[in-house]
């Protein structure tokens, strides 16, 4: 059968790969005035113009030390509940997995108001801790559901034959789990870190102003850079998710039998 | 590591004592609302129904978020069930995905360079003559009527949408289609007895977690919308930051009101589905 | 390895999986476990392995209490009716697997293993890489590698094509007979349980019904299951059946009993003709060979009265231990 293949790739590229393509071309161009008959005007100044600000550099390392922590995090709560939603069946369980889903749906402006005053009684307010719990919750629902399905998908019965074959926990679960829930890892990278650089309102209730993360500038940015500025920091947010992955992708490396994922995938 | 091995609820652990933050946010932000000088009170809820501020935002916003859900649902069923046999490519499914690396504020910065009055919609249109000068373009972002802060979320949540559905599609045996087909059904008959049953639960899903979602966050408001009418989650934060104290109770009452809305859309979808099922299990029976 | 198990009883919420279950197996035999489908035979296993927790009674490896042990302390090998191989391991790693876990030396047990199997030149490829016999060959092979002195094996041929189960059969008998393992077959197909057991133990209601050598159970038949289940027998009544070669078509010598029956249809059966025939008094369907072709549609069966027997005992299955 014989397929066209341009309505697809037309759709992708103008729906998906295009507003990418353009925040690239206006980081390297001078701000557009084709109405004025100007053509594409190259130029570096975006860049260097950005990375000489002092606070995006603060920004990035708050930014990548907090998702980093909610990651870990996110990590650690969906592997273990995930395992326990899909490979156990106890009573209760259908509850337990509405209640931890439900947060996807509670605004988290109110929770971050809500938890505003505790934080401060508890010392956590105006502090990257603070931070990190409050960006959990948009975060962790999300992991775990990720991780849930993984973990069906894997099977009880692939762990019993691990267990037969006389591995330990931990040596199940580094031989095992990790290497099978690798895709799993990598959805949960990936949207636990966009999630944690798209909050601003909760960021900054609980961070008070005092914990500046890359969204806290990007609206002091919009009012004073050019549009060739703005492009370049719109792409500096897209880079941070992909620094991550291919940190935790080195890491996964790490893990026993890790070789040749080319040769697993068909 | 018997006990860990065999216990549930142990591994459960670490996401129930995560659950302690939503309850008690949500808890304390109930409460607060109620506070009154003395005890509880129900005078912050009248005030808020009784402002106009509110009454016209509250209604922006449901109206905004619906548009927003709807037009990324729909436009997100049409490219899966188009495009499912793409997506099991890498490549193009990684394509479809991109937009989910960049977070909503910068999707609104794209909206802002191409629909802008002097955005490169405006002038390529300038250019090419069709208009006379950048001022006759629409104005569709910053706008009243919540254009940009829809178009955002509609571009923005397409991606969400295929991720969600595109393993439902991919596990429809193609030999539903044909047995439609052998039956004499049209391509709507096939939508509707083999896609509609598989692709409704998941639907009801997606549009509770996008229309919570659109009808709270405060970043592409913020950024897109004007001041009035402005978004709930605008207008809760100002009321939440503003010097006064007395508008505190307000940004609390206005925010537990909508989360209270959203749980009862989420319980009017799980009972709807869970008749469903119902009906389905005793046509088994 | 001997193992002895003594009084296993376990329960699902209202149903009674085991039912003081106990056998005993002594070191190098062969048993096989057959029952009908869901009749709780991998629960044993499970049990057996350390998967799952008896409520009641004790296992024993070699005089050695082994019931509260978890199944990585077992050195039990399970094959499950999967192959269930790990996909991101190379068939040379499975194997070496469990070997590994216990912080063994595995390059020659693999080698030697590989070659028994047939798949040395496969070691570096990927299980989704090889056909469904293969695959089950090479979790035969992982289990064997941690030299467990019991291998449990759970249907492990019902996924595979006719032809090829037939050829793992005789396989799997000779590794296990070369190598010595005790071993426990589960299936519901009684010839191959017959095939991969010395002995038979036919499972039913949490218990063995009889557990003996095929030939004992075809010449003495312990209760009516035993009858229905295998088709050595017609069964008359609680007390009473026959061996189908003694049922005649033609009225014999000496005193007997006759039974209407209707010819459903003939067919062969190792080159031997056979009549399947519908039972009126008994509501039942029965085979038999039968050397005429010109059978009518209702017909006459003769049973001698010398050719009936009795059940032996009670009906229990208690006397084995």
């Amino acid at each position: 059968m014989k397929r066209n293949h341009l309505p697809f790739y037309l759709t992708a590229g103008l729906l998906f790969i295009a507003p990418t393509l353009l925040l690239l071309v206006q980081s390297f161009t001078a701000p557009w005035r084709f109405q004025r008959g100007e053509g594409l005007q190259f130029q570096l100044n975006s860049w260097s113009l950005l990375f000489s600000d002092p606070n995006l550099w603060s920004a990035t390392i708050w930014s990548l030390v907090i998702g980093a922590m909610v990651l870990l995090i996110n990590l650690f709560i969906g592997l273990t509940s995930g395992k326990a939603l899909a490979l156990y069946s106890f009573r209760g369980r259908t509850i337990v997995e509405s209640l931890l889903l439900a947060p996807i749906l509670i605004p988290v402006l109110a929770v971050a108001m809500g938890l505003h005053l505790f934080m401060i009684r508890v010392g956590l307010a105006d502090t990257w801790v603070g931070v990190v719990l409050i960006h959990l919750v948009p975060t962790v629902p999300y992991s775990i559901k990720i991780f849930h399905h993984a973990y069906s998908e894997v099977g009880r019965p692939l762990m019993e034959q691990s267990q037969m074959l006389g591995a330990s926990v931990i040596k199940q679960f580094l031989t095992i789990e990790m290497p099978l829930l690798r895709t799993s890892i990598r959805s949960v990278t990936f949207l636990t870190i966009v999630i944690s650089l798209s909050q601003y309102a909760i960021t900054a209730i609980i961070g008070g102003g005092q914990v500046i993360t890359l969204p806290m500038i990007f609206f002091p940015f919009l009012d004073t850079a050019n549009a060739s500025v703005m492009a370049a920091f719109s792409v500096w947010f897209a880079i941070l998710p992909l620094v991550m992955y291919i940190v935790v992708e080195g890491l996964l490396q790490l893990l026993p039998y890790s070789r040749k994922p080319w040769r697993i995938q068909t | 590591m018997r006990l860990f091995r065999n216990n549930p609820w142990l591994l459960l652990l670490p996401a129930l004592l995560f659950l302690i933050l939503p309850s008690y946010g949500l808890a304390t932000a109930i409460l607060e609302s109620l506070r009154g000088t003395d005890g509880f009170t129900g005078e912050h809820y009248e005030t808020l129904f009784a402002s106009d501020r509110f009454t016209a935002s509250f209604l922006f916003s449901i109206r905004t978020a619906f548009i927003a859900t709807v037009l990324s649902l729909v436009a997100g069923v049409l490219l899966t069930r188009t495009f499912s046999g793409y997506l099991e490519k890498n490549i193009p499914r990684l394509s479809v995905w991109l937009p989910m690396v960049f977070p909503h504020l910068v999707w609104g910065y794209i909206i802002i360079l191409l629909f802008a009055e002097t955005g490169l919609f405006s002038q390529l249109l300038v250019s090419l003559g069709w208009i006379g000068s950048t001022n006759e373009f629409p104005i569709w972002t910053r706008d009243s009527n919540g254009i940009g802060i829809i178009l955002t979320y509609i571009w923005k949540e397409i991606p969400f949408v295929i991720l969600m559905l595109f393993p439902v599609y991919s596990a429809i045996p193609r030999s539903y289609y044909d047995l439609v087909e052998t039956l004499g059904g049209s391509r709507w008959d096939q939508f509707k007895t083999v896609e509609l049953p598989r692709i409704l639960p998941v639907l009801l899903e997606i549009f509770l977690i996008i229309f919570a979602f659109t009808l709270t966050a405060y970043e592409v408001p913020a950024l897109l919308g004007t001041t009035f009418p402005e978004m709930i989650s605008v207008l809760s934060y100002q009321w939440f930051y503003s010097g006064s104290f007395e508008d505190r109770p307000l940004a609390f009452a206005a925010m537990t009101g909508t989360s209270f809305l959203i749980m009862l859309g989420a319980l009017a979808a799980y009972l709807y589905l869970n008749r469903k099922r119902m009906r389905a299990m005793r046509g088994r029976l | 390895m001997t193992i002895q198990v003594e009084r296993l009883s376990k329960k699902f919420r209202i149903d009674q999986v085991l039912n003081s279950l106990s056998f005993k197996l002594e070191a190098g035999e062969k048993m096989s476990i057959v029952g009908p489908s869901g009749s709780g035979k991998t629960t044993l296993l499970r049990i057996l392995a350390g998967l799952e927790i008896p409520d009641q009674g004790t296992i024993l490896l070699e005089e050695k209490d082994v019931t509260r042990l978890s199944a990585r302390q077992r050195n039990i090998g399970l094959v499950f009716q999967q192959p269930l191989l790990f996909p991101h391991m190379t068939v040379a790693e499975n194997i070496a697997y469990g070997a590994h876990m216990n912080g063994k030396k595995t390059e020659s047990t693999v080698k030697d293993l590989l070659a028994a199997i047939n798949l040395t030149e496969a070691a570096a490829q990927f299980p989704a890489e090889l056909s469904g016999g293969q695959q089950q060959r090479v979790a035969l092979a992982r289990a064997l590698a941690i030299e467990p002195e019991i291998l449990l094996l759970d249907e492990p041929f019902s996924s595979l094509d006719p032809n090829l189960r037939q050829d793992m059969r005789y396989w799997v008998r000779d590794l296990l007979d070369k190598r010595g393992i005790t071993s426990i077959f589960v299936t519901h197909d009684r010839e191959e349980a017959m095939l991969m057991g010395d002995k038979i133990g036919v499972f039913h209601e949490g218990t063995f019904q009889q557990f003996a050598t095929a030939e004992e159970i075809k010449l003495n038949p312990r209760n009516p299951f035993i009858v229905e289940f295998f088709d050595h027998h017609m069964l008359l009544n609680d007390q009473q059946f026959v061996h189908i070669q003694d049922i005649q078509f033609s009225e014999p010598s000496g005193p007997c009993i006759t039974y209407e029956a209707e010819l459903l249809q003939t067919t062969f059966r190792f080159s031997e003709r056979v009549a399947h025939l519908y039972v009126k008094e008994f509501d039942e369907k029965i085979t038999l060979p039968t050397p005429d072709d010109g059978l009518s549609k209702h017909i006459e069966l003769y049973i001698p009265k010398d050719a009936v027997q009795h059940f032996q005992s009670d009906g229990k299955c208690n006397d084995e231990q």
